[in-house]
């Protein structure tokens, strides 16, 4: 593969893993640095709120940038079957997921006995990866011989749906 | 005050000829021109999407850096005034700006990837679809910015 034919996946990659990394960061709050700008501080890793608000975005994308440069260098250092393979695998997964935690709390919210397991976050994401396996041993195998493309945008704009999600609670409330 | 309204002055400028830079080449990849250029909408769409590319880069990342520069007042000035006055849908959006600002510039290395000279045929579905993502990013994020300062902007 020559330097050129590397750029396109390298870009491709940065772009995927940094929409998936950044949006892990946004919920699990890991931020690499953490501004104070009453005070103009800047600290390492999370940080309380002191002398006014705190800022995590800039650390959440320090956190992402970082993570999404190695994933795609390593992008670049695979066969591109391999590649493809994983983003199926994980996009089946993300969208299995997705679906299956939203069924689960659905049946728990109308259930007349109480389900708790049925919250369970691990649950929907062990079923998610079986669901996700499946959908990849099943596909075609012409599917896996090319990278696609079309993934810098399906990724972002799934990226872009849960972080819209997460701050519904501006609208509802 | 001067300092922070005059960098907000600049940073919508910079907004708005990327605006208009991502628009035509959206417009003339989308929907290109089969016949000579005619009327203002033809000749609109009948751009050279490559001789944009460099330009929307750089306004996409200036604009974005003045914009991240500009959020440390936002954030303990005018989001306290919208909390306390309960404008909470319009910093919710807000919230979603920073957001979407972030997926946009992360989307530029496959957008130049994508555009290189000679075009690839390869990746001309790609290309299409990075563009119109990153002009629908940028719309939303104009669109935003206005809203978020109609709320609580120059002059309240």
């Amino acid at each position: 593969m020559t330097a050129r034919d590397r750029t396109p996946i390298f870009a491709l990659a940065f772009g995927i893993a940094y929409a998936v990394i950044y949006v892990i960061c946004t919920e699990v709050n890991l931020p690499l640095l953490t501004y104070h700008p009453v005070t103009g501080e800047i600290g390492p890793l999370w940080q309380p709120p002191k002398n006014g608000p705190v800022m995590y975005w800039y650390g959440w994308m320090v956190t992402a940038l970082i993570g999404a440069l190695v994933l795609a260098w390593i992008a670049t250092a695979i066969p591109e079957q391999w590649l493809q393979r994983m983003l199926i695998f994980g996009c089946a997964g993300a969208a299995a997921y997705l679906i299956l935690h939203t069924v689960a709390l659905f049946i728990y919210d109308k259930a007349t006995v109480e389900l708790e397991f049925l919250k369970s976050r691990w649950l929907s994401a062990a079923a998610a990866v079986i669901v996700s396996a499946l959908v990849s041993y099943l596909l075609p195998p012409q599917w896996y011989k090319r990278v696609w493309h079309g993934w810098i945008w399906v990724v972002p704009l799934g990226a872009i749906s849960v972080l819209a999600y997460y701050l519904s609670p501006y609208f509802t409330r | 005050m001067i300092f922070w309204t005059t960098l907000l002055i600049i940073h919508g400028l910079m907004a708005l000829a990327l605006l208009g830079a991502i628009t035509h080449q959206t417009a003339a990849l989308w929907w290109p021109v089969r016949a000579p250029a005619g009327s203002f909408v033809t000749r609109f769409r009948a751009v050279p999407g490559t001789s944009y590319v460099t330009a929307i880069i750089v306004l996409y990342v200036v604009t974005f850096v003045l914009g991240a520069w500009i959020y440390t007042q936002y954030r303990f000035t005018a989001r306290l005034a919208l909390e306390q006055l309960r404008f909470l849908k319009t910093v919710g959006v807000f919230e979603l700006k920073e957001h979407l600002a972030t997926i946009g510039l992360i989307l530029l290395p496959a957008y130049w990837a994508y555009w290189r000279v000679p075009l690839s045929q390869e990746y001309a579905n790609a290309r299409k679809q990075v563009t119109l993502l990153l002009a629908v990013l940028v719309w939303s994020n104009f669109l935003i910015g206005h809203i978020a300062n109609n709320a609580r902007g120059l002059g309240s």
